[in-house]
């Protein structure tokens, strides 16, 4: 039925081979710029930066920076990101006339204008069980295919649960539950992606500064869609990096985070005419809660901003001399 | 010896350069669950780390302890042992997450022996660091089945069945920094295992319940008299028995350890406790059987041990004290077999044996400094007898 699962699905073994990835990005030319998101993230952040920036900057060096963007943390994550050696930003301050949102796409989009790589790979910092596989696999697929611009991680789950136990799980309950019957419904071929939520991708700059980027959940559903729409499928890879452990997200969490994707989804489809919506979508999410034998109502706005492609951004252009 | 002591502080500051890899190994071998008997995967991570390391070769022995090998420039110099167990205390179903903080790290068998492997996994690349060649061979061995019912079978099928003489060993722990071993007194690690059924509560109605037998096996136990000298101890260390708060309990057991600096004390007390089993078995027509786990003989170095007096001298010139107790650990294996060796520790730390055991990150760079001056003063030839 479809051939792209053959061609561009690929397993991170394959990749190990650290001294060919560097010699092809040094024929190349290319800079490579790692960017972890975070919020309240002390307890991983710091093995995510020492075991990166000892394998692939100080042994292997694929890497030219890392950098984190953070939200607005309360715990010690921005001291620790910098003892470990992570330039680190707050998002507030980036740009700052252009205002300033809260959420995951947000620190993402800002990512763009403070690196300076002409690739740059985006990780989850709440990975427990980090490993650099998760960085160099990524990059390997753009590095040794010229047609690949943009690869996706995909995982076995295991879920951390109780104090200290673990389980084996599929996890990905939305996008079983939701990403993957939206596919299916409206875009077949893009069903070949094993975990489009996966939150660890790479790409070229030329690829991510021409995209607009959602401010919360629906920023890995929306870049697909856009660079599926704009380049095809064929630029896309996916790697598969066996197993990542995280922490669990409480089911009304999952409900939220499904609210988003299915809000960008929904707009996308009809951007391209797929769909009608003879109304404009509501912002809230709607959830209840049994409080002392009375059901209350917990509302969640979520407006569903987007930023614009960054290329658009005046600022943007002048600092890389796009005329 | 002046000479290695005087490069020792600057070393500290050259460790530290690569901070960032010695503890990457710590965390990706670490974290890899370990139990005595299941160090399968961890042993192949660590033959791993070492080939991208570089060493000249890299194999498993005949009992598949990994080994590492970094090729000296001596021609006819035996080599000299650097050994950490690969095993831990932990089942393998928990988490094994390590928690990174500014000044510690934070997880299961982080001290014991996660350190140890990891700082053994990055040698290679310190000794590059620090622009060390040697000349004897360095063989960098993880050995298996160390704790508790491995009996340290790993290092005995290592040291038995090597096929040169062997210059000198440095055994390493996680803990504590300062930790001078060079002896070991005679051990016997046992179970005492009882098992009753209803009917044996006919003449004798608590005989029925295996946990008052254990604790009559312990109050006769406790009515042994051990000499003061050779020093000699009895420690009880575990018990456990019964199902559940409101049935008689018909199975337990007590795990128990004789230590002395004497052998024949440690056989005669394990005669003794031996004869209670059999007293009490017989007298109550019970399932009483005692279960030998491992066992060490007593041996040592003598303190004005060439090997002994460098490795106090390395230690005390980084600004510690050297301590010195009995340890039962790999180290018993190479002095019985004639081969020097000591155990050292890296860092300071709490909990070595709970879930959140913590390791201070600052004084490992000064731990390895340490293990460098041993065996750098070995290669000398100044621990030669």
């Amino acid at each position: 039925m479809f051939n792209w699962i053959e061609s561009n699905t690929f397993h991170y073994s394959a990749f190990r081979d650290l001294k060919k990835l560097v010699a092809i990005k040094k024929k190349k030319n290319l800079t490579i710029s790692l960017c972890l998101p975070t919020l309240n993230e002390e307890k991983t952040i710091a093995k995510e930066i020492m075991i990166m920036k000892s394998e692939l900057m100080m042994r292997y060096p694929l890497l030219d920076e890392i950098i984190v963007v953070d939200s607005g943390s309360v715990d010690n994550t921005l001291d620790i990101a910098s003892t470990y050696g992570a330039d680190v930003y707050e998002s507030d301050n980036i740009l700052p006339h252009l205002g300033q949102q809260k959420g995951k796409g947000e620190n993402l989009w800002k990512a763009l204008y403070i690196t300076k790589g002409d690739i740059l790979v985006y990780i989850d910092a709440d990975i427990k069980n980090i490993h650099h596989r998760f960085v160099y696999a990524l990059l390997a697929p753009l590095l040794l295919y010229d047609h690949i611009k943009y690869a996706k991680a995909f995982y076995d789950r295991p879920i951390a649960i109780g104090k200290n136990k673990s389980r084996p799980t599929g996890g990905g309950r939305v996008t079983e539950l939701v990403i993957r019957p939206l596919f299916s419904l409206f875009a077949p071929e893009l069903s070949q992606i094993i975990q489009p939520l996966s939150g660890e991708y790479a790409g070229y700059r030329e690829i991510f500064e021409k995209i607009p980027f959602p401010i919360g959940y629906g920023i890995e559903t929306s870049m697909i869609l856009d660079i599926c729409e704009k380049w095809s499928i064929d630029v896309i890879a996916q790697v598969d990096l066996e197993r990542r452990i995280h922490r669990n997200q409480d089911t009304k969490a999952l409900g939220r985070m499904a609210f988003a994707i299915l809000k960008t989804f929904l707009n996308r489809v009809e951007k391209i005419g797929q769909i009608e919506l003879k109304k404009k979508l509501f912002d809230d999410m709607i959830q209840y809660n049994l409080v002392r034998n009375k059901y209350q109502p917990n509302i969640t706005n979520m407006e569903g901003f987007e930023r614009p492609p960054m290329i658009e951004i005046p600022e943007y252009r002048e600092k890389f001399n796009i005329t | 010896m002046e000479e290695i002591l005087e490069r020792l502080p600057g070393f500290v500051e050259s460790i530290k350069s690569i901070k960032d890899t010695i503890l990457t190994n710590v965390v990706l071998l670490g974290e890899i669950p370990s139990p005595t008997f299941k160090e399968k995967k961890r042993a192949a991570l660590l033959m791993e780390r070492m080939a991208d390391f570089q060493v000249d070769e890299c194999t498993t022995d005949g009992y598949r302890n990994p080994i590492g090998i970094i090729r000296g420039t001596g021609k006819n110099k035996p080599p000299i042992f650097i050994v950490a167990h690969l095993d831990t205390f932990f089942d393998k179903d928990i988490d094994y997450n390590y928690i990174i903080k500014k000044k510690v790290i934070t997880g299961p068998g982080i001290l014991d022996n996660s350190l140890s492997v990891g700082v053994l996994a990055t040698l290679p690349e310190i000794f590059r660091t620090l622009d060390l060649r040697f000349e004897s061979d360095i063989v960098l061995a993880g050995v298996i089945q160390s704790i508790g019912h491995g009996n340290l079978r790993g290092t005995r099928h290592l040291v038995e069945n090597w096929a040169t003489p062997i210059r000198g060993a440095v055994c390493i722990e996680g803990g504590e920094l300062g930790r001078l071993n060079y002896f070991s007194d005679s051990m016997i690690r046992a179970e005492i295992h009882c098992k009753t059924t209803d009917t044996h509560g006919d003449h004798y109605p608590s005989m029925s319940n295996a946990i008052l037998i254990l604790n009559k096996v312990i109050n006769k136990i406790l009515n042994l008299r051990l000499p003061q000298t050779p020093q000699t101890k009895i420690v009880l260390g575990k018990i456990a028995g019964g199902v559940n708060y409101g049935h008689i309990a018909h199975i337990g057991t007590l795990g128990f350890e004789i230590r002395s600096d004497s052998d024949d004390m440690v056989k005669n007390v394990y005669s003794d406790i031996q004869d209670i089993i059999d007293g009490i078995s017989h007298e109550y027509e019970i399932k009483l059987s005692m279960i030998p786990i491992s066992n060490l003989n007593a041996t040592r170095l003598e303190f004005n041990h060439p090997l002994v007096k460098s490795s106090a001298a390395v230690i005390r010139k980084l600004g510690i004290t050297p301590i010195s107790k009995p340890s039962e650990s790999e180290l018993s294996i190479f002095i019985s077999h004639n081969i020097p060796a000591v155990t050292l520790g890296l860092t300071h730390g709490e909990n070595y044996y709970l879930e959140n055991a913590k390791m201070e990150i600052e004084p490992i760079f000064k731990g390895i400094a340490q293990l460098i001056g041993v065996i750098m003063a070995i290669d000398k030839g100044l621990c030669d007898v």
